[in-house]
């Protein structure tokens, strides 16, 4: 890290957290069930327990993350399993609302 | 090719003398699916099929696999259409689940997650596991599973070949992943989650319990408040039930509703029932003897809109199943509703010392309503109340004043959704639960005196942080009611009133309120607002 400086406010916070020791997995793990912020950064929480170090608006590079599989758990990874997902939505930006859920729903 | 086609003919004609007993000879419409759709990949062993006779899971766990295999695997159930209803997968799901599902002791601890009470930290279990196996989902998502030690070596190859993020994401790629989930997890999910377990052989003998009857039952809605009802069961067929309910909430609204349940591995129920302007899923577990029915009633896909409940069976002794509200303050009045069985006239009801019955307002069989009051000498604690030999233990609470407020669920999570997109706001609904620190006054010591939900406060967002504060999360995340305790979130998608048009996610607190003797007490939790999920499995 020594020689690469930060200059954004994430990146400084960042060092932040190294510097003060915050960045330890248990505080990491500490989320709601089911939620995830460890995939740095995370879907739900970043890791520091807030929302202002997600990448977000997440529409902005949603296939950047969802093409190697980010967070599977959450966004349907376009590497293996739903390669089609984006199909109807060329730009996340401008098209999320074309979009769907993946998991088969239970007619009731 | 033709080598291929006589392996697969052979295959075909010697596959029924190979299969376990059970699946080979079992007439059900689940086992014959199985047959018929299993077999083109899953090859008989000495012990059933492959992968599928060395696993065992719930009906959710299950459901999730053989929805995998359609998605991924070109599984052609229902011509292809991935409809659930009517397709075959709830036949096969239920003979999986009964012949290979988890016992009630091999669940417990873990039915938050199939009760979808999400908004909690798993804290039972240890850091290695968490940070290796659950970091993208639950932890309880394994901890419902019981494999022989080659299966959990698959789960590990499938993730690394299907999800290969997981090496080189965080806690991925500063490890050896793979070498410790291979040599560390495998072994320990191995020995905590066996596929041979001595509770499951005996849960598989026993005789299941009888649940046709009447049931009563009880809870706490959050933005409702108390509730209790009488529920009717009629089996229609082995393990599937219509029911029919009649209840009210404390506040006098009235529920009738119908629905239907289909229950699982002879203990684990799941249904489906209107209640009021809403439909409610259940997930209840039946005791061995079936006289208790506990678990939670939620809306699906609003996870937060849930009430546990406790049932119990109709019998001929009397019972008592519960009090509300659960706590009376020194010298005022109130009035008291006592829930259970052979309530009816002519049973006594004693109440604590101190505490006077003024008047019966009503009493059925189920249902006692009194008016009482706490005279200012009553010792403040916790106490029983008994209705004949019946005895409802420290489930009243007296107290002298309500020192502070504990915000329940204490981190909670809403997500945007809606605005023209595929997937709906998740809300979030808060209870506050009012403590006495005791006759020492202090907080936090043996002899505070929690008394269950206060429905008199009122609710407010804050910003969390400095960060929060300056991106104004409390005026773009959504709105609270200040009465009930729900929280809507705001629209999905990028907004461009927001600094780089972010999504409407926020990072706030939830501050309960009230005014006690003069003085305000307050109580506070956390709100995660966040982005929608479009991988929505039953087990997350």
């Amino acid at each position: 890290m020594k020689h690469l400086k930060a200059i954004n406010s994430k990146a400084h916070k960042v060092n932040e957290a190294l510097k003060n020791d915050e960045l330890d997995e248990v505080m990491a793990m500490q989320s709601p069930v089911g939620c995830t912020a460890t995939t740095d950064p995370g879907w739900e929480v970043d890791m520091f327990g807030s929302v202002s170090g997600l990448c977000q608006p997440m529409e902005a590079d949603l296939y950047g993350c969802s093409d190697p599989c980010w967070w599977p758990a959450q966004v349907p990874d376009m590497m293996n399993t739903y390669p089609d997902w984006s199909k109807n939505a060329d730009s996340a930006t401008k098209d999320w609302r074309n979009l769907d859920s993946v998991y088969p729903e239970e007619k009731e | 090719m033709l080598k291929q086609t006589l392996f697969g003919i052979s295959l075909i004609l010697t596959t029924p003398l190979l299969f376990a007993a059970s699946l080979e000879n079992d007439e059900s419409v689940g086992a014959k699916l199985i047959r018929t759709n299993c077999l083109g990949c899953h090859i008989p062993t000495d012990k059933g099929l492959s992968r599928i006779s060395y696993q065992r899971k719930t009906p959710e766990g299950w459901e999730m696999t053989i929805n995998r295999m359609r998605l991924m695997h070109g599984l052609t159930l229902n011509k292809g259409k991935l409809d659930i209803k009517g397709s075959g997968l709830h036949e096969i799901v239920k003979y999986l689940a009964d012949n290979q599902g988890l016992s009630p002791n091999e669940t417990r601890g873990v039915r938050y997650l199939l009760e979808q009470d999400l908004n909690q930290i798993e804290t039972q279990f240890d850091d290695d596991f968490l940070t290796m196996c659950a970091r993208c989902h639950s932890g309880a998502r394994i901890a419902l599973q019981r494999r022989e030690p080659k299966e959990w070596n698959y789960l590990v190859d499938f993730h690394l070949g299907q999800f290969p993020s997981v090496e080189y994401s965080m806690f991925g790629r500063d490890r050896d992943w793979l070498g410790i989930a291979r040599n560390k997890m495998v072994p320990l999910v191995s020995k905590k989650y066996p596929f041979t377990s001595e509770d499951w052989s005996s849960w598989l003998a026993a005789k299941k319990p009888e649940l046709e009857g009447k049931w009563i039952l009880s809870g706490h809605m959050p933005g409702k408040g108390y509730f209790s009802a009488t529920m009717k069961v009629n089996q229609n067929n082995k393990d599937y039930y219509s029911l029919n309910i009649e209840g009210m909430y404390a506040n006098g609204e009235a529920i009738k509703g119908t629905g239907s349940s289909v229950v699982y591995t002879g203990y684990d129920w799941r249904g489906n029932i209107n209640f009021g302007d809403i439909s409610l899923r259940q997930t209840l577990a039946a005791s061995a003897d079936g006289q208790t029915l506990t678990g939670r009633f939620y809306q699906k896909g609003q996870e937060l809109v849930g009430m546990k409940i406790t049932a119990i069976k109709d019998a001929s002794t009397t019972q008592l199943l519960s009090v509300f509200p659960s706590h009376i303050k020194k010298g005022e009045t109130t009035t008291l509703t006592i829930t259970g069985l052979g309530l009816d006239v002519g049973s006594s009801l004693s109440l604590p010392a101190n505490i006077v019955a003024n008047k019966v307002v009503s009493q059925s069989a189920n249902r006692i309503v009194v008016n009482v009051t706490a005279k200012d000498n009553a010792q403040i604690g916790y106490v029983d109340i008994q209705v004949g030999e019946a005895k409802l233990t420290n489930q009243l609470a007296i107290y002298k004043q309500i020192d502070a407020l504990e915000v329940v669920p204490s981190y909670g999570v809403a997500r945007v959704g809606n605005n023209g997109g595929s997937t709906p706001k998740t809300n979030a609904l808060f209870r506050a639960v009012g403590i006495d620190y005791g006759k020492d006054g202090i907080a936090n010591t043996e002899d505070d005196i929690n008394l269950g939900y206060i429905e008199e406060v009122s609710w407010a967002v804050v910003p969390r942080d400095e960060i929060a504060k300056k991106d104004k999360d409390v005026k773009f995340a959504g709105q609270m009611n200040s009465h009930t305790g729900l929280f809507t979130p705001a629209a999905a998608g990028p907004n461009p009133e927001r600094y780089r048009s972010t999504n409407n996610a926020g990072n706030l607190n939830i501050v309960a309120k009230l005014t006690e003797n003069g003085n305000e007490i307050s109580g506070t939790g956390r709100l995660l607002v966040t982005v929608q999920r479009w991988n929505n499995p039953p087990l997350k």
